[in-house]
């Protein structure tokens, strides 16, 4: 913060003399930091900083005393009424003092733990009793402080007659413990000497010295506000003054970049899309990503590679992980120095920023640094082929790399990324999210959009749980709307999409399985659709629209109109509307899907078909459905900037035949064309394929052998690929012609058991940021674990190849 | 904060088939450091429950003792105390104050735990603490069958202990609590 201010005015607060040094308080990283974080105020006399600091440390020795129980202290004076029944040693009653006391030794020996493994090659400072409490964050704050004192030792050796006791004309030893009280008095003399500006000898060489050291010389000092417990830099002091700086660093001061909230698992109050916190910032590194190098992110988005599976830990831990210790100084330097306030931009529309961690300098210089560590990999990322050696290169950054070129380069692209955040829609995220009961439906966002032709709904969550409900109780009504809106997104997208949307669907899958709901569902969708277009009223507006013409001028089954509309819309209105899609409306919405689907679909048609030959096919083509929609939806993990509406209901099976009509076939390819389109649109994109897709596989399992048409785009993900499978499925049947009944009947089936298994496979998923962000491991639904989800993913992988073919 | 048990004449299986069930809930591992056992087990079974409690374990030889590998008397040092462990049936007049000061004095420590009477007793006299922590089973003793379960429980804290004596009276657990304090001498005596 303001380390140089305060060193500039320190100084001149006294004499003036000493000019203002360009890197604040240069070795004194303890102090800087305090400042950057907020704890010391940037104010210029040194007693404002003691005073600060004394404060900080009382309100942490007040903690520490009411949270570190201590059975032996008698409670407030009423030692004798203390039950002794309850409160001994041997109590098995949780509230007693000693059980909670056993607790905290409990956690107390896990925290060590942790932290006999942490920096292993810092052993000798870290394995020591008094590192006892920290956390891989604190470690390096700790560290910095402890550094600082050294400094201060090693200052106070050099300079060893300056801190002279000048009254009794002999020096005393230096030494740790007796520091403060030769300070008192080399300081009583220097304070003097300082304020009456004197021309002491003493004073003259202060200043002579380094500015730096001035610094550290009047930061120790144990004489002005406070006294002992005022000494900025103080040895006594370094936990009390690490929890002051890890509380500022978790807490983020109101600034809008908090620690803490990356490490919740559930979605922040104020969020739009209702994702977790750190799956929303790692939506926006991808779409900083995807603003700076779109050619890297959409490699990466095809691959399947998720934001959050290494954005996660660098987030975090703030690169603590990927870098060595002494680099990862340098780094915080960079990022501490950074304003934490949040900048001021409401869109007119009164959303706020899409991602929240790109609201103030320091989020989006922490962005930048993460997007420059990618781009510092870009070689070796653009030649790998597979979303696992993508992680291996990310999550091992390498050694021995030219920090202040990667610093550097994140400094350029924090103005871009300040910049990008202000034109950015949330609704890039917001329709991603699905609304499945999984918590963490992390949307990738960036990744998944590639297709970006749908326009994203920005509707949140309970609309489309409204929307659900709706749905839920007009069953019937919409099932020949079947639009293929879908196809109107590019593959991957509509991919995604189905796979929300079978997600979505899936919950309520079961009730619905025994209804047709397509039709409901398709005015749904449609409806949703339109409300997306509305809202997002982007270029992708056309298409939307285009989609919900298509959806409802089809007059197939309304399932793959609603499997379009929902796709456009938001999963969540989407209905099953494979299974519901009694007529053979699926084949319309194939002949939409043009190429787009048909290159994915062979995926998911595969996936498909295997479902439905496992399932029953009223259930199957639900399943499939819902496990498409979780796939799309685990792909996009990081549903940040994922509208929330886009989550369906998870009851809404869409089970739209997947009947596409020839206009979303148009749009479709015209989709296609987009493929390049924003973020946002990418994810209605896949929205919609992926309700294509789930269309298509509801309704048609035969069909998606046949639909696999292959005009797979290579770029698609699986995703895509499996919307545009389902879809695919819909298209041959569009284009071919009526659909078949039973074709689009075991689609569905196909489609909802896919949707199961992306159900299953984001449950686990999101526990598992390490698994390929490939189709398969969005299947999964939650709960069971992983290997359910492998189970899952599969299973999937197997109706997407079905579909495929 | 050390926790040490200190449980004896249990007389299982020959006087008594078990712990009391409450007592057996409140001894859980992972909270205690160290037991001290006073003797008459009797059988291997319970030394092994004991292990598993806490891998420490102190324990003399009581007359029915069917491991006779167990010492007479062992001592150990825990924190700033010295303590002692007799199982009493050696030293005449059983439970006699004076003649376990005695013990104390040639074992050299600040807290001799005994047993034999199955009787709670607590004496601090001015060589230090004599505790006795009676029968953990109620197990009727060589002179009356009117017997509590009972057991002792000692929290070493620097030089301060506080004893927590644990009684199962008619059908209750009741805790009490005494505390001691070394004088900080060199020698306990």
């Amino acid at each position: 913060m303001s380390k140089e201010i305060v060193k500039e005015e320190a100084p001149s607060s006294s004499s003036g003399v000493v000019p203002a040094e360009s890197r604040p308080f240069g070795s004194l990283r303890g102090v800087q930091w305090r400042i950057n974080l907020g704890i010391l105020p940037p104010s210029s006399s040194i007693d404002d900083l003691r005073r600060v600091t004394a404060d900080f440390r009382r309100r942490y020795a007040g903690l520490r005393r009411q949270l570190l129980v201590d059975p032996h202290v008698p409670k407030d004076g009423a030692t004798n009424s203390l039950d002794l029944v309850m409160d001994n040693p041997l109590s098995q009653n949780p509230d007693s003092t000693w059980s909670q006391y056993f607790r905290n030794a409990e956690l107390e020996k896990m925290v060590n733990q942790d932290l006999s493994r942490l920096y292993p090659e810092h052993e000798s400072y870290f394995q020591t009793p008094g590192c006892q409490g920290m956390h891989e964050l604190l470690a390096p704050l700790l560290y910095v402080l402890h550094v600082d004192v050294e400094r201060l030792l090693e200052v106070r050796k050099l300079y060893e007659d300056l801190f002279i006791d000048k009254f009794d004309g002999f020096s005393f030893e230096e030494n740790g413990v007796a520091y403060n009280f030769d300070f008192k008095k080399f300081a009583d003399s220097v304070e003097d000497e300082i304020e009456s500006q004197g021309n002491s000898k003493k004073v003259m060489s202060l200043y002579e010295l380094d500015p730096e050291l001035q610094a550290v010389v009047l930061l120790s000092d144990a004489y002005g506000a406070e006294g002992e417990l005022g000494i900025v830099l103080s040895e006594k002091f370094m936990e009390h003054d690490a929890y002051c700086m890890f509380d500022a660093l978790m807490i983020g001061a109101h600034g809008s970049v908090a620690m803490a909230d990356f490490f919740a698992s559930s979605p922040a109050a104020e969020s739009q899309s209702g994702v977790p916190p750190v799956i929303e910032a790692s939506a926006a590194l991808y779409h900083l990503l995807s603003i700076v190098d779109s050619s890297l992110h959409s490699h990466l988005v095809e691959l399947g590679v998720e934001p959050q599976y290494f954005a996660l830990r660098w987030l975090r831990v703030l690169f603590g992980r990927e870098f060595s210790l002494q680099d990862l100084l340098v780094v915080w330097d960079k990022i501490f120095s950074e304003d934490n306030s949040p900048l001021d931009e409401i869109s007119d529309d009164g959303e706020h920023f899409s991602f929240k961690l790109l609201g103030s300098r320091r989020g989006t210089l922490i962005a930048a640094m993460a997007v420059s560590m990618i781009l510092y990999l870009r070689s070796s990322l653009l030649a790998t082929e597979t979303a696992t050696s993508c992680l291996q290169r990310l999550l091992n950054f390498p050694e021995g790399i030219n920090l202040k070129k990667l610093i550097a380069k994140a400094e350029s692209l924090q103005t871009l990324a300040l910049d990008s955040n202000i034109s950015s829609l949330p609704s890039t995220f917001v329709g991603a999210y699905n609304c499945s009961k999984s918590p963490i439906n992390a949307h990738n966002v960036s990744s998944d959009l590639v297709c970006p032709k749908t326009t994203l709904n920005l509707v949140p969550d309970s609309y489309w749980e409204e929307k659900w409900r709706v749905l839920h109780k007009a069953e019937e009504q919409r099932q020949n709307s079947s639009e293929k809106k879908t196809s109107s997104g590019k593959k991957k997208w509509s991919e995604r999409v189905k796979f929300r949307l079978s997600r979505t669907e899936s919950e309520p899958l079961p009730a619905i399985r025994e209804k047709c709901k397509l039709e409901h569902t398709l005015s749904v969708r449609r409806s949703l659709l339109e409300d997306l277009s509305k809202q997002l009223g982007l270029e992708e507006d056309v298409e939307t629209a285009g989609c919900v013409e298509v959806s409802n001028s089809v007059d197939h089954h309304p399932a793959e109109v609603h499997r379009d509309g929902q796709n456009c819309a938001n999963k969540g209105s989407i209905c099953t509307v494979e299974d519901r899609c009694d007529d053979g409306s699926g084949a319309v919405v194939s002949e939409e899907n043009s190429s787009i689907f048909s290159e994915p679909p062979s995926p998911p048609s595969s996936v498909i078909n295997d479902h439905d030959h496992e399932n029953d096919t009223e259930k199957s083509s639900v399943a499939s459905n819902l496990s498409a929609d979780d796939n799309y939806v685990h792909q996009r993990s990081i549903p940040e900037d994922l509208p929330q509406p886009v989550s369906l209901p998870p009851e809404d099976v869409y089970l739209n035949s997947p009947h596409e009509n020839g206009s979303s076939g148009k749009m479709v390819s015209a989709t296609k064309e987009k493929r390049q389109l924003s973020g946002k649109f990418q994810w209605l994109h896949k929205f919609r394929g992926s309700i294509v897709s789930e269309e298509t596989s509801g309704k048609r399992g035969g069909i998606s052998e046949a639909a696999n048409s292959p005009n797979h785009d290579s770029k698609r993900n699986t995703v895509d690929s499996f919307t545009a499978g389902a879809s695919s499925n819909s298209h041959p049947t569009n284009k071919g012609d009526a659909m078949d009944q039973n074709m689009m009947d075991t689609l569905k089936h196909l489609g909802q058991a896919m949707l199961d298994h992306i159900q299953v496979v984001e449950s686990v998923f999101q526990q598992d940021q390490g698994q390929g962000g490939s189709l398969d491991n969005l299947s999964k639904n939650i709960g069971k674990g992983q290997v359910t989800a492998i189970t899952a993913l599969k299973e999937l992988r197997k109706i997407s190849n079905l579909l495929s073919e | 904060m050390v926790l040490v048990l200190a449980i004896g004449d249990l007389h299982i299986p020959h006087r008594a088939p078990d712990l009391p069930p409450k007592f057996k809930s409140m001894l859980v591992p992972g909270k205690i450091q160290h037991i001290i056992c006073t003797g008459n087990l009797c059988i291997k079974e319970v030394h092994d429950y004991f292990k598993t409690l806490c891998p420490d374990l102190h324990i003399t030889r009581g007359e029915y003792d069917e491991d006779s590998r167990y010492p007479e008397n062992k001592t150990l040092t825990i924190g700033q105390f010295k303590l002692g462990i007799c199982h009493g049936h050696q030293v005449i007049p059983w439970g006699d104050l004076d003649s376990l000061a005695m013990v104390q004095r040639q074992l050299d420590v600040d807290i001799l735990v005994t047993g034999h009477t199955h009787q709670f007793k607590a004496y601090k006299h001015e060589g230090g603490v004599v505790i006795n922590p009676g029968s953990a089973t109620g197990a009727y003793s060589s002179f009356t069958y009117d017997v509590n379960p009972s057991f002792v429980l000692m929290d070493i804290d620097g030089l301060r202990v506080v004893v927590y004596v644990y009684e199962f009276i008619d059908g209750e657990v009741k805790v009490d609590k005494i505390d001691f304090k070394k004088t900080a001498t060199a020698s306990a005596h």
